[in-house]
């Protein structure tokens, strides 16, 4: 009886150390999205500042960085000039795009204003764009191919080299 | 005059109708990307009211706010999850079934956002653990009862001899403790 009762309290010990030990060795915060692989849900939203509304549709043919962000958001702040800059290197090729998640018009301006952009930034009011694309805390960032499929999925601030490495992804024939 | 009417009529028809299929759209419609393209065509009946508010609120039970730490999206106050909740509340409003609008938000956020774990893959074991620990923990507790309640061996008892006669170390122990009351 002891030696089988120590051999069974072994195993479910090891079992449960084992569930514990594949679970706390992954970052919380890192949940792989289920769009990548799939289509890139579409919408069409309006350009902020005016009453111009831009469809992910338009962009079909090159691949498209299609950026989460808001005012708000610091992190956002910090890899804004490496998405414009990144922008501006890839004009020809990829269509990167902003769309600003929970934020104010007038907030977004004023970011827009003093920081700079290169890119079309697209107004989410309500919330459901960033909902189909399981947009939790921004940033997050969404690499789609030319043919509107998601390739790569980035959360939090990225930097040039980030960018690239995801841009590879999406600019594969 | 109905043939000449017709002679004018149609080929203004067959003219508005090629403009119409060759002309581009200038803009698109706004539009966030719908449910149906994901789920399907709602199934059940479009609620309205109270039934709409108390389905609203059991739904949104179900699903984790993403920014929260450990609440649902009916409990927390976050932008988030108000935007969660309107959406889950229009959808409900449209005929959407639990299931398909569960399904919708899984499609985006992956079973990160259900609250109750589905019974697939690596989640089996959050269901089946805690009843195999129960399990096992009945077992053995059974097995001690049962091993209290077993009368003690006859031939490991010191004080009774094999022919049921008392010990006799016993007896005189007896028969001291009784000499000490007198």
């Amino acid at each position: 009886m002891n030696r089988t009762v120590l051999v069974v309290g072994a195993l479910i010990a090891a079992a449960v150390v084992g569930i514990l030990f594949i679970g706390l060795g992954k970052d919380p915060q890192k949940i792989d999205s289920p769009l990548v692989g799939r289509p890139a849900p579409h919408f069409a939203l309006r350009q902020v500042g005016t009453n111009q509304i831009v469809g992910l549709e338009q962009f079909r043919g090159r691949p498209v960085v299609l950026n989460f962000w808001a005012t708000w958001c610091g992190p956002c702040w910090e890899e804004h000039p490496y998405l414009v800059a990144a922008a501006r290197a890839n004009e020809q090729n990829v269509q990167f795009v902003g769309v600003v998640f929970q934020d104010t018009e007038e907030k977004i301006q004023q970011f827009l204003q003093a920081r700079g952009t290169a890119y079309p930034t697209l107004v989410d009011d309500s919330g459901k764009t960033g909902i189909a694309y399981g947009v939790g805390g921004v940033p997050e960032t969404f690499f789609l191919d030319a043919t509107g499929k998601i390739v790569a999925k980035f959360d939090g601030p990225m930097n040039t080299a980030i960018i690239q490495e995801n841009l590879q992804k999406a600019m594969k024939p | 005059m109905k043939t000449r009417l017709l002679a004018v009529l149609l080929p203004l028809v067959a003219v508005l109708a090629i403009a119409q299929t060759q002309t581009p759209s200038a803009a698109p419609a706004a539009g966030a990307p719908d449910a149906e393209m994901f789920v399907g065509a709602p199934k059940g009946k479009p609620l309205t009211g109270k039934e709409l508010d108390l389905r609203t609120y059991q739904v949104g039970g179900l699903l984790r706010c993403p920014v929260c730490q450990g609440l649902s999206v009916a409990d927390s106050p976050s932008e988030m999850a108000v935007n969660m909740k309107h959406q889950v509340k229009a959808l409900l409003a449209r005929g959407f079934t639990e299931e398909q609008i569960l399904d919708y938000f899984e499609r985006s956020y992956g079973q990160f956002v259900l609250l109750k774990p589905k019974f697939q893959g690596v989640n089996t074991m959050v269901w089946i653990l805690p009843v195999l620990a129960l399990a096992i923990g009945v077992v053995i507790v059974v097995f001690k009862i049962r091993k209290l309640e077993q009368p003690p061996v006859a031939a490991a008892s010191p004080s009774v001899t094999p022919a049921g006669e008392e010990d006799p170390y016993l007896a005189q122990v007896r028969e001291l403790v009784r000499g000490g009351r007198k």
